[in-house]
């Protein structure tokens, strides 16, 4: 991919490529200037890719390793009792400073 | 729709948190291959799809709301992917975007299209229809398909047609819009 100056066949053929060895981002990250210009006015580029990614779902999905479930389970999991974490701290927070906000309301009104 | 995939949906679009939660696996479990698939051709590769798909379920359970309506595994599919894996897909790029010259529209198209007449069909209409479309191409123009499909690259395909390079990838490019219209007219007729 370090050819510069590619034609639109051969950026179609690095993007397929990158698509079927899942490194897009190098794919992206190749791209000059000019060459991002070609991608965004070409309208068959854009026809192509949509044929790309259905060859790689049915030459390439079906030979994808597919983990563990229960190990990915485990992460979904984590990821959820994060968020609860998340969520029960911002109302903590929120409920602390209000009572915070109220303290000090009734310290200025004693004072006054 | 399998009646596993039923009762894990019911589950999961449930108003109670913990009910959520609880039904998270039983939905993981019937659908993880399923999603892991579709994804897969976007990013082309396991350890991002698990990635991606962590955050997808995630989001899922804290808003299940899209999904309540859902009636086949098509349209659950269809629904995930719009409402929930996009968001993710783009996130994956966002990131990468100051860096690159395509415009942030471009980016978009590429790594997290909107759905294309293809890309709404299930596995096995696309495995029917590319099959059916390879038939009606040319010898030279279907061996090229085939063999990029089974992993060569495009310096060996030229190779095994005995042609050059570029050759080879302007033969690629043509087959490949050939294709897009055939298999769009073979949707249409279906």
């Amino acid at each position: 991919m370090a050819d510069t100056n590619r034609t639109i066949q051969e950026l179609l053929s690095d993007y397929a490529g990158s698509l079927r060895d899942g490194c897009v981002p190098v794919f992206l990250k190749s791209l000059t200037r000019e060459e991002a210009q070609m991608i965004g006015d070409s309208k068959d580029f854009w026809d192509a890719t949509e044929v790309v990614r259905v060859l790689n779902s049915v030459g390439f999905a079906r030979k994808a390793v597919t983990p563990d479930v229960g190990l990915f389970m485990s992460r979904v999991d984590a990821n959820i009792t994060s968020r609860l974490k998340k969520a029960k701290a911002g109302t903590r927070r929120r409920r602390t400073n209000g009572a915070r906000a109220s303290h000090k309301s009734q310290r200025a009104e004693e004072m006054i | 729709m399998n009646k596993r995939l039923r009762n894990a949906l019911k589950g999961i679009v449930a108003p109670d948190t913990e009910r959520r939660r609880r039904a998270m696996e039983p939905f993981v479990r019937a659908t993880f291959e399923m999603f892991s698939r579709y994804l897969y051709r976007y990013l082309g590769n396991e350890v991002e799809c698990e990635d991606v798909l962590e955050d997808v379920y995630a989001d899922i359970w804290e808003n299940p709301e899209r999904l309540r309506n859902v009636s086949n595994e098509k349209e659950l599919v269809r629904t995930v992917y719009l409402y929930y894996m996009r968001k993710r897909l783009r996130e994956v790029y966002r990131r990468m975007n100051r860096h690159l010259y395509l415009s942030q529209n471009d980016l978009t198209n590429l790594t997290a299209p909107e759905l294309g007449v293809l890309e709404s069909l299930s596995q096995e209409e696309l495995e029917d229809a590319l099959h059916q479309a390879l038939k009606r191409l040319k010898s030279r123009e279907r061996r090229a398909i085939e063999l990029w499909m089974a992993g060569m690259s495009s310096r060996a395909i030229a190779n095994e047609l005995k042609t050059t390079v570029g050759a080879t990838k302007m033969l690629k490019f043509r087959t490949i819009l050939k294709l897009k219209k055939i298999m769009s007219d073979y949707c249409q007729d279906n």
